[in-house]
């Protein structure tokens, strides 16, 4: 099975829904299991959700273009915005305030990395940011 | 209220309740945060999170639970959750949420544990 899609989202949180039932569709043929698909739903907003706040600071004349491609083996998804990317050393490490509770933001990131099996961070002067993030089929 | 999110209160005996359905986001976390407000939840020294077992949480809601939770704690008042789905258990460890709102899996059982 190959296949591939391409979304281009506005810039308004909740745009994200339209990407998640189409990955969701694709990832349902591929055979993946009701417990990763719900991972790639999480991880593909989290990842949409920064890319409409901190990567094009939510203007509206700004685009989040979502790929979708998948192969016999893996779901890669690619979100792409037109920021100037973020420098992963910069991305906030603490998860616990001095109270003992969870921080209060920051956890994009972190349940991005938590939930797919690849990820990372591709810059591009001028051109926007993407995030990739790949799943495996048996992974 | 938002169209996508579904807040009701009430009590059960001496533990207020707050009964969530649809999508938990930043956006909608206000409404939530309204429901926590009033006088009779905030003010309760027990407080039940009714989840219904589709909602959908993102980072932004998941901000919004952990100023609950936050609030919670200033006045000593305990909070648990029941309802979440799977997934979103699974969200709540990871984050360490379930630290100051411990999830159990029915309501019987986590309105006995208070």
């Amino acid at each position: 099975m190959e296949q591939l899609v391409e979304l281009h989202l506005p810039n308004i949180l909740g745009s994200e829904k339209e990407a998640i039932v189409k990955a969701v569709t694709i990832a349902e043929k591929m055979g993946f299991s009701r417990d990763r698909i719900e991972d790639l739903k999480t991880a593909l907003a989290e990842a949409c959700i920064n890319a409409i706040e901190h990567g094009n600071k939510f203007d509206q004349n700004k685009r989040v273009r979502v790929t979708l491609a998948a192969d016999d083996n893996s779901l890669q998804v690619i979100v792409h915005d037109e920021g100037d990317g973020i420098d992963p050393k910069k991305i906030p490490k603490k998860r616990v305030r001095d109270d003992g509770l969870p921080c209060r933001r920051g956890y994009g990131v972190f349940l991005i990395s938590n939930l797919v099996n690849e990820f990372y961070f591709e810059k591009n002067p001028g051109k926007g940011n993407n995030v990739k993030m790949l799943m495996h089929l048996n992974g | 209220m938002s169209k996508d999110i579904k807040v009701s209160t009430s009590r059960k005996g001496d533990i207020a309740v707050i009964s969530i359905q649809g999508d938990v986001t930043a956006v909608t976390g206000e409404v939530i945060g309204n429901a926590y407000e009033s006088a009779d939840i905030s003010n309760s020294p027990k407080l039940l999170l009714q989840f219904d077992k589709d909602c959908y949480i993102n980072s932004g809601g998941l901000a919004s639970l952990i100023d609950i939770a936050s609030e919670g704690r200033k006045k000593q008042q305990k909070i648990h959750a029941y309802g979440l789905s799977d997934h979103f258990q699974k969200i709540f460890h990871m984050v360490g949420l379930t630290r100051c709102i411990p999830i159990f899996s029915s309501e019987e059982a986590a309105m006995k544990d208070f």
